[in-house]
């Protein structure tokens, strides 16, 4: 075994401990600047000064936020949780980390699948950022908008793309595999030849749909806004002539679309002797200027009538319009002369999108998650944006684009991602990873699992369901982890417990306590993980059986995991080992998941203080 | 004395979710970038906001602000002051020289951003600014109590109340809570006709974490429109109007009543009514900039009809990102940040281009 | 009700009439119907529901219904407005259109002649201007020429005599 030395790097936190009693508490010697063999580190591997990194590269190096895991409390306190913590770490540099296995060159080239505005913003960002783009469309000119575009900011931004934007006119995506660096990308008009790319936009043009209104209308006197000339409006001399604008009756439409009606009842109102009655459910002004144009449109005798959601009848063979006046008390009608309906973006999913064996399914590939906002999806280097993913059309997706493409740039050029190391002579090829991994890395080809270049966010979702050990993101895999783990708890006194803590909720959570000072039971081993997704029940029952007497994995809420399902994993898998630990003799709480936001530390805090207390009176 | 100097591609003022994200986007881009936050620390608003997750994340956005944190303080393009304040800046012909000053306060602590200790002159390529918007003062609507009528506090002082946890189980209990939406916005006696897009969203979250904390509570929304956020919420609502009273009435005023404060408001077909709750929330709006005219007249920055900053029209190289620039939420104002970044990155790579080649 | 046979030239009409202007800005909030203290005593009276049925272009009910003539003109619905209707200048519009065709009720008929007979509402006696002279201060004069000439039931009598102080 490689001799463990303790590299000391001062950060806040830390000043008033004293290196060398550390170093003898956890039983290593400390750095004094010679030949190192294996190391931890006390501080995360960003943060760390580039002397310090240069030294230790190609070293089994464990790096530890050790200020967080230490927290506050009296020096001696400190002492020995910081003991605990360098042990912890120690427990992993000793079982060797598994060096990065440095993945082959991300491919640079981007193609960007689709028309319109998303598709040439997309385009635009990826080349100005010296990207090879393909930008493959369906039509035979870029300068085609979609029905939810402005058909001038399209042209512009088409007269801007630069030359390094190879055109595929009359070409559709058909099939795609892989991760961010290593796309094969199928196109309709390469035949059956996929192209490599490492990143890939789908951009779909948007087309213009009635949604949300009501049914039995007379389609003879409906349109839709856009299909609305004004000019083919006007009243008689002696009368008034009626129409009508629905804008989200049924159910409330979104405020771009709420907007677009606001607009077309304007236009109308202006034409002479037409009364204008807009219908909705909720005014949807939400959109810029859409308050102003609410309050033109009324100041222009534009009446609006706000009905229940679903509350508004047809009748007459749907030429009359009839509601309970909410603010009369009384039922009111309407037969409008016309019917000008609201309408909203919408794309064509294409139908490779919807085979859940290539790609996983809508809802776990865009998910309305903020952590996947901007045009990320969960697998890393795909890109969805504009009217399929149901951004509102304008501005907003130009905003979408150039904040997609800065994700993109990263990946692709950032600094080298490890891959997850996959030992063939271990892998039962079962296809457990390719199914699990909720970023589309690991794929199967030809006779072994290959993994995409610059997809792999570490969640460790692979290597928690392979059964086999056959794969893991570097220094993530069962070995190191549970050496790390029971150097930890040997050293932690009674009652031992652990807290797993998720990098995205749990971990801030703890360093943001730990600066405050916020002093942990001496017994916690503090485990800091990528992703709450690493968590298997091995790894649960090993903490149990090396002494913990409890444990708490502190997780994102449902709806908030970066991977999506890494959190409900770690639930449900503690839902069932939760009952069979009373067989085993143990508390049925003795395993906790804690649903938790990076900004929940007062939560953290007396979860930890619970789980101590019973610990503390076993 | 002689200030001390700095070079920078790009200048970002404001530690906002905005500004952090700017940064961010503008590393990810490759291009460095020094932020200047004028408060002794980083995050803006949602510094001060609660998680509203009940059973699942309810997409507030608020602990993006961690993620940002922790991403600027590991990208060693990013160099970050707090409690710095631009007091100078004129153009120059690649840019913008900007004089910085110290402001009181700032420690040391872990994390990204250190105070800026001494007058600074920085060099600079493009401007972002990122500076937020205000947020409304109830203060500006005497009717509805606020400093006046106990028991009647700002949606900003409920998110503080509720992420520091006076509110619960373990705080204050109310048994009734009023929220009043549109406080300061849709407001053209105010000279504020826009709507503010947020606290639609932030009031029916904060009022379902009530609901979980204390499950005897009832809670009231005075409404008079329910906005638009995305797919899920569309879901959502209509659960929402079981877990809660909405009320599609704008109360006419607050005033003390014996047990709290009392909200009279009619509903149509009925006589004006006043009901008691023990505790009114005023849904406030975000608005222009409070340093608007200053930033104005620092940068030049052109403003909007409104008074929102606007990169439109404004001199060449000063941009503008998130709620500065109009009301966005914060996942909004991230991804608005990413335009600014691009069109700055731009900016930088051409402005090199033409001095090397 | 059809809204076919409303008249949506109403509103449009009342916006025209001086103090009108502000009616088509209403968005329903209700913050006027809260604060209305004739609608406090008397349910039937709202200031929204007025303003609705005007938009509506139920001109014969809003016209003759006799809630109108109910306001107090306290200015509360104006002051707590977002739109600024100014609904007590609205209802003084739609007031006039009513009088012009016969709906003023008797009361109105009244004041409108004691106004016109004695430019004020209240007769001026020698009770009053005793009073007055007790607390020393001048008499009032009771000139309804002027008056009646701003109504234009008499001829100026160029300049306008001086007012008391
Ligand atoms: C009561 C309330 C609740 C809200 N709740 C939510 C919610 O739940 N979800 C949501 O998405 N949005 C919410 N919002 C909106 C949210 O506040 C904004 O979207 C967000 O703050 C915008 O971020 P920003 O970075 O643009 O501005 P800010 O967060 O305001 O940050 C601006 C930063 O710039 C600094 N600054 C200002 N001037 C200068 C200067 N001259 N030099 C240097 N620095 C300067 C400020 O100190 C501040 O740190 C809420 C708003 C309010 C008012
Ligand atoms: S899960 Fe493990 S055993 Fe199964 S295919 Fe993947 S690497 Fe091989
Ligand atoms: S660690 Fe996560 S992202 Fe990487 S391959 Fe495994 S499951 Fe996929
Ligand atoms: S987005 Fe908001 S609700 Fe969701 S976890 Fe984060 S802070 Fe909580
Ligand atoms: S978001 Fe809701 S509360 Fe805020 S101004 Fe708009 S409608 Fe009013
Ligand atoms: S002015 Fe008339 S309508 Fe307005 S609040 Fe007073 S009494 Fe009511
Ligand atoms: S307060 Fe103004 S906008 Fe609101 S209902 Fe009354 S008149 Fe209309």
């Amino acid at each position: 075994m490689a001799k463990l030395s303790l590299l000391w790097v001062d950060t806040p936190g830390l000043e008033d401990l004293d290196p060398a009693l550390v170093a003898k508490a956890a039983g290593m010697a400390l750095d004094q600047g010679g030949l190192l063999e294996a190391a931890v580190v006390t501080t995360s591997q960003e943060q760390a000064p580039a002397a310090v990194r240069q030294r230790l590269m190609g070293l089994p190096v464990a790096w530890l936020e050790l200020a967080a895991e230490v927290g506050g409390g009296p020096e001696a306190h400190r002492l020995a949780r910081a003991a605990v913590a360098v042990s912890r770490a120690a427990g992993r540099a000793a079982k060797g980390t598994l060096p990065p296995v440095y993945a082959p060159q991300p491919a640079q080239s981007v193609l960007v699948a689709g028309a319109g505005y998303s598709a040439l913003a997309a385009a635009w960002e990826a080349a100005a950022m010296g990207h090879p783009v393909t930008l493959a469309t369906p039509f035979d000119s870029v300068d085609q908008a979609g029905a939810d575009d402005d058909p001038e900011a399209v042209s512009l931004l088409a007269a801007q793309l630069p030359a390094q934007v190879d055109l595929a006119p009359n070409s559709e995506l058909t099939r795609l595999t892989g991760a961010a660096g290593g796309f094969n990308a199928w196109l309709s008009t390469n035949g059956d030849a996929p192209q490599t790319y490492g990143a890939v936009f789908l951009a779909p043009s948007g087309e213009l749909v009635v949604g949300c209104e009501v049914d039995g209308l007379d389609p003879a006197l409906c349109r839709p806004v856009s299909g609305l000339n004004p000019e083919d409006f006007a009243g008689p001399e002696d009368g008034w002539l009626h129409v009508a604008v629905l804008a989200g009756t049924a159910e409330a439409v979104p405020s771009y679309s709420f907007s677009a009606a606001m607009q077309a009842a304007l236009a109308l109102a202006e034409r002479p002797k037409v009364q204008v009655s807009l219908l909705f459910s909720e005014a949807r002004v939400a959109a810029p200027g859409g308050e102003k144009l609410f309050r033109d449109c009324r100041e222009a005798g534009v009446l609006a009538v706000r009905v229940g959601p679903g509350k508004l009848e047809v009748r007459q063979g749907g030429r009359e319009l009839a509601w309970a006046d909410p603010l009369l008390g009384e039922e009111l009608e309407l037969a409008p002369a016309a019917i000008v309906l609201a309408e909203q973006a919408t794309a064509a999913r294409p139908a490779w999108l919807d085979n859940d064996l290539l790609v996983k399914p809508w809802d776990e590939l865009v998910p309305d998650n903020p952590r996947l906002a901007g045009g990320r999806t969960s697998r890393t280097g795909l890109f969805i944006t504009g009217a399929l993913r149901g951004t509102s059309p304008g501005e907003a997706r130009r905003d979408e684009a150039a904040s997609a493409a800065a994700a993109m740039h990263q990946a692709l050029t950032g600094k080298v991602v490890p891959m997850p190391a996959v030992r063939d002579n271990f892998c039962a090829s079962c296809l457990t990873c390719v199914r699990t991994c909720p970023h589309g890395v690991p794929r199967y080809t030809v006779d072994h699992i290959q993994c995409a270049p610059a997809g792999c966010v570490a969640c460790g979702a692979c290597a928690a369901e392979c059964p086999a050990e056959a794969i893991a993101p570097p220094s993530w895999g069962n070995p190191e982890m549970f050496s790390s783990l029971e150097w930890g708890l040997a050293l932690a006194p009674e009652p031992k417990m652990v807290l797993f803590a998720c990098a995205a909720s749990g971990m801030p959570a703890v360093t943001s306590l730990s600066a405050q000072g916020h002093q942990w039971p001496a017994g916690l081993v503090i485990y800091p993980l990528v992703c709450a997704a690493r968590m298997s029940q091995l790894l649960l029952l090993r903490a149990l059986e090396m002494g913990a007497q409890r444990v708490l994995v502190a997780g994102c809420h449902p709806g908030n995991c970066r991977s999506i399902t890494g959190n409900h994993k770690a639930m449900a898998k503690i839902a069932s080992l939760s009952g069979e630990l009373a067989a085993l003799g143990l508390p049925t709480d003795a395993l906790e998941f804690l649903p938790l936001a990076s900004n929940q530390t007062r939560e953290l805090a007396s979860a930890v203080r619970a789980m101590a207390q019973k610990a503390g009176e076993e | 004395m002689t200030n001390a100097q700095l070079d920078t591609p790009v200048l970002i003022l404001g530690g906002g979710v905005a500004g952090l994200a700017a940064a961010v986007d503008l590393a990810r881009r490759g291009v460095a970038a020094t932020l200047i936050e004028r408060e002794p620390r980083l995050g803006g608003r949602a510094s001060q906001f609660c998680c509203k997750a009940t059973e699942a994340c309810a997409r507030c956005g608020a602990c993006r602000l961690g993620e940002l944190l922790a991403q600027a303080a590991q990208l060693p393009q990013i160099t970050i002051y707090t409690a710095a304040l631009a007091v100078a800046a004129q153009p120059q012909n690649d840019g913008w020289q900007v004089d910085l000053a110290p402001q009181p306060g700032g420690e040391i602590g872990p994390g990204a951003g250190r105070p800026l200790r001494e007058r600074t002159t920085l060099n600079t390529q493009a401007v972002i600014l990122a500076v937020g918007g205000g947020a409304f003062n109830p203060a500006g609507k005497t009717r509805f109590g606020h400093g006046r009528v106990q028991g009647v506090f700002s949606a900003l002082e409920l998110e503080a109340m509720l992420s520091q946890g006076a509110l619960g189980p373990d705080g204050l209990a109310p048994a009734k809570v009023a929220f009043i939406q549109c406080v300061g916005s849709r407001d053209a006696s105010l000279g504020r006709l826009w709507c503010s897009r947020v606290c639609c969203g932030y009031a029916l979250r904060m009022g379902r974490v009530i609901r979980k904390l204390l499950p005897d509570s009832e809670v009231t929304f005075f409404h008079m429109d329910v906005q638009d956020y995305g797919r899920a919420w569309e879901d959502e609502l209509p659960l929402m109007r079981h877990q809660m009273r909405f009320v599609r009435a704008m109360p006419g005023e607050v005033t003390a009543g014996d047990g709290g404060p009392q909200v009279t408001y009619a509903l149509a077909g009925e006589q004006a009514q006043k009901e008691g709750f023990d505790l009114v929330v005023l849904s406030v709006g975000l608005g222009p900039p409070n340093g608007a005219s200053a930033l104005g007249e620092l940068f030049g920055a052109a403003k909007d009809d409104d008074g929102f900053l606007t990169a439109d029209g404004g001199p060449a190289g000063v941009f503008v990102a998130g709620a500065a620039a109009g009301p966005r939420s914060l996942n909004e104002s991230i991804v608005h940040a990413g335009l600014a970044a691009s069109a700055a990155a731009v900016r930088v790579a051409s402005l090199t281009e033409a001095r090397h080649g | 009700m059809r809204l076919n046979d409303c008249d949506p030239g109403f509103k449009h009409e009342v916006a025209a009439e001086p103090g009108g202007a502000g009616i088509r800005a209403c968005f329903a909030c209700a913050a006027c119907s809260a604060r209305c203290p004739v609608g406090a005593n008397r349910p039937a009276y709202d200031p929204r529901r007025i303003i609705r049925l005007t938009l509506l272009g139920r001109r014969e009910e809003v016209l003759a219904s006799p809630l109108i003539w109910l306001c107090s003109s306290c200015y509360s619905c104006g002051e707590v407005c977002p739109q600024q209707v100014r609904f007590t200048e609205v209802l003084t519009a739609i007031k006039n259109i009513a009088a012009r065709e016969g709906h003023a009720p008797p009361s109105a008929k009244i004041t409108a002649e004691l106004l016109a007979k004695q430019g004020r509402l209240l007769e001026v006696t020698d009770f009053e201007n005793d009073k007055r002279s007790g607390l020393g201060l001048p008499p009032v004069q009771q000139r309804p020429e002027d008056f009646q000439a701003i109504l234009g039931l008499k001829p100026s009598e160029g300049e306008a005599g001086e007012e008391p102080r």
